[in-house]
């Protein structure tokens, strides 16, 4: 197992997607939390708000690069499993995982070492996503504030990363193919996931509802997501009735997780039966 | 310096058998030859034995499975394709990752690319590389734990000549070390150069496994070559004698089963005027193309044999070899009926590898290669051989 995780960290600080992977995320997200800025102030100016900067709900949606609020996908995450796609779809395009598996013989090491690696690299920029966003608030928006309430988005931000880019080896894992992989990785939260959410939803709330709306808790993608809002039930306004519940904190992390467990149980035992 | 024994190696693909029941040493000390046709089951059966491929039976390294061998890269170095790199990763690092896997020095990996001449891109990406670079990347990977076995599967496409020759007495060398080199190559030329014995496959099955000399004597080329001024009589007289007979496109008589010796005593007790009389020896080409023509898996549908007449002869594993083949005697190549063609060589000229490929050898795949056609096995070897040529 040591020999695997040498390996593979010798692998991903080799080849230059890595760097340049972690550095859009970082670059991006600092200017999403610079533009978000540019919103808070220009609402403490108008005034009609109140002092939004003085808010640390609007602080940590800075902080998180519009993590802890709705609407907006999480381009960190995205960079992120796309790397992860990297991680093992470019062992199927460049032919390397007979190299890799020549001198590993023992896939499970293999695959515990690239999911290991791959979380602790992208923790480290998803954190310093996060310093960078915080400085960037200070620097930017007066009054700027966080509380301890401001942790919760924080982590699960970093936890939603990591998911993403297990995800992205898992997806690459399982179709072979690293353009697939990624097109599934994007597709699935930005388009796929945000489609079913909102017709599930919708049919809840137009009142021919026969329980459907609870199965909008089922998509992990989304619950995910919702792990990471300040305060947790910002959709609970759109509630009409128990079908339409929004699940807890608890039982959105354990849904995300669920469905990453999921991909990680399908592409690592695909990769283990599977010929090389 | 391992020995390496394949046993009962099998890999079906979607219900159709890509390897079956092959089994055979590499002994240390020898570059061993790994032939066959397009198709026949070489990079399969090279994969099964690095298990990279599920499949049925075990290949062992001094009696050890590659999947538990604690630093594969020390023992075995194997290079399956041309450019397995990722071409934005320098060559140097692409070693010191396969390297630090391993517990191997980091100096081991400059020692291995000076070796393969590719110190002066040491840095350079991969896709810069041509064909032959990349070999020799590869060929670095390969050596880098200095392992006591190497298992290369054309490791000369690509190559220059001067890199085929160096390549060939980099081999060579290293089996004088007391190395294992296990070897395919489609260059026929360069692995009767190269080899010290061979592994012959065919749709999968094993088709001969022992020393290339005694694979080539096994050759329906081998013959006596006697031009006389009575052919006919010569050939009667010969065939009561149980030889066979080919009359070639040029008038000589190639004889099987009788040596210059009995064929010229012959015609001087038939008192033949004999105008040549010479020995033909098969080229390893030759005793390949005897050896595995009727088990390509793949075959021209429009022939250049003998319906073409622009081209005359026989397309090789297709016509010409005999009864069994699917396109029947070339008459033209042999001009002789089929009986008599090289379908059915004689059976004393196959020594230590039995008996000759029957009627629609291959046909049939054959049964024998489970057992082991060792070279230390003589006599197991000759049964399996006759059971492949029987089973057809």
């Amino acid at each position: 197992m040591i020999g695997a995780l040498k390996y593979e960290w010798a692998r991903i600080t080799s080849i230059r997607s890595s760097y340049w992977m972690s550095g859009l995320a970082l670059t991006l997200s600092a200017g999403i939390a610079i533009i978000l800025c540019l919103v808070v102030n220009a609402a403490n100016d108008a005034g009609d708000l109140g002092n939004l900067a003085g808010q640390s709900t609007f602080s940590t949606w800075i902080v998180t690069s519009g993590a802890s609020g709705p609407g907006m996908p999480i381009l960190a995450a995205v960079f992120f499993a796309v790397m992860g796609c990297m991680a093992m779809g470019h062992e199927y395009r460049y032919g390397t995982n007979k190299a890799t598996l020549t001198a590993l013989p023992d896939r499970i090491a293999v695959l515990a070492s690239k999911s290991l690696v791959l979380s602790a690299w992208v923790a480290a920029p998803a954190l310093l996503i996060l310093l960078l966003n915080t400085a960037i608030a200070w620097l930017f928006v007066d009054g700027m504030s966080l509380d301890g309430g401001s942790l919760r988005p924080m982590l699960f931000f970093m936890l939603y990363c990591v998911g993403f880019g297990l995800a992205g080896i898992m997806l690459s894992s399982i179709t072979r193919n690293q353009v697939g992989s990624i097109v599934a990785v994007l597709v699935w939260p930005l388009v796929l996931e945000p489609i079913v959410f909102a017709i599930l939803r919708i049919t809840a709330l137009s009142g021919s509802d026969i329980g459907l709306g609870k199965l909008a808790n089922l998509l992990p993608a989304s619950a995910g997501r919702r792990t990471m809002f300040r305060p947790f039930d910002l959709f609970a306004n759109l509630d009409v009735s128990s079908e339409t519940t929004i699940w807890g904190l608890g039982a959105s992390t354990a849904v995300f997780w669920i469905g990453i467990a999921i991909l990680v149980g399908i592409g690592g035992t695909l990769f283990v039966k599977r010929d090389a | 310096m391992a020995l390496i024994q394949a046993r009962g190696l099998s890999k079906t693909f979607g219900g159709k058998a890509a390897v079956q029941g092959l089994s055979f040493d590499v002994v240390p000390g020898s570059v061993t030859g790994f032939l066959g046709p397009n198709g026949a089951g070489k990079s399969t059966t090279m994969r099964l034995m690095l298990g990279l491929d599920n499949g049925d039976g075990v290949t062992t390294y001094d009696g050890v499975p590659y999947r538990e061998l604690k630093h594969p890269l020390r023992q075995v170095g194997s290079v399956l394709d041309a450019k397995p790199f990722h071409p934005t990763r320098k060559a140097v690092n692409h070693l010191r990752m396969l390297a630090v896997s391993n517990d191997i020095p980091r100096s081991r990996v400059n020692d291995v690319i000076n070796l393969v001449g590719l110190g002066d891109v040491a840095n350079a990406k991969p896709k810069t590389f041509s064909l032959g670079m990349g070999q020799r990347l590869g060929l670095a990977t390969a050596l880098l734990g200095d392992p006591g076995t190497l298992i290369l599967d054309e490791p000369a496409n690509g190559l220059d000549p001067q890199g085929v020759h160096w390549l060939r007495n980099m081999l060579k060398a290293l089996a004088g070390q007391g190395r294992s080199i296990f070897v395919s190559s489609h260059l026929l030329s360069e692995m009767a150069l190269m080899a010290d014995s061979l592994v012959v496959v065919g749709r999968g099955s094993l088709i001969a496994s022992g020393k290339m000399s005694d694979f080539i004597s096994t050759s329906n080329r081998n013959a006596v070559l006697i031009r006389v001024d009575n052919p006919e009589l010569m050939t009667r007289e010969l065939r009561a004698r149980s030889a066979v007979v080919v009359t070639e496109p040029d008038g000589r008589l190639a004889v099987t089963g009788q040596d210059s010796d009995q064929v010229g005593g012959l015609a001087h007790e038939l008192g033949v005027r004999v105008f040549e009389l010479s020995n033909r020896e098969a080229t390893l080409e030759e005793a390949f193309l005897d050896a595995t023509g009727a088990s390509e898996e793949f075959r021209a549908s429009m022939g250049f044999g003998n319906q073409s007449p622009a081209f005359g002869g026989p397309m090789m594993g297709q016509h010409g070899y005999g009864p069994g083949g699917p396109g029947g005697p070339s008459q033209q190549s042999y001009g002789q009926p089929p009986q008599q063609g090289y379908g059915q060589p004689p059976q004393q000229g196959y020594g230590q590898y039995g008996q000759p490929p029957q009627p629609g050898y291959g046909d049939a795949p054959p049964q024998g290669g489970a057992s082991t056609p060792t070279p230390a096995d003589t006599s197991s070897t000759e049964d399996d051989h006759r059971r492949n040529g029987d089973s057809s």
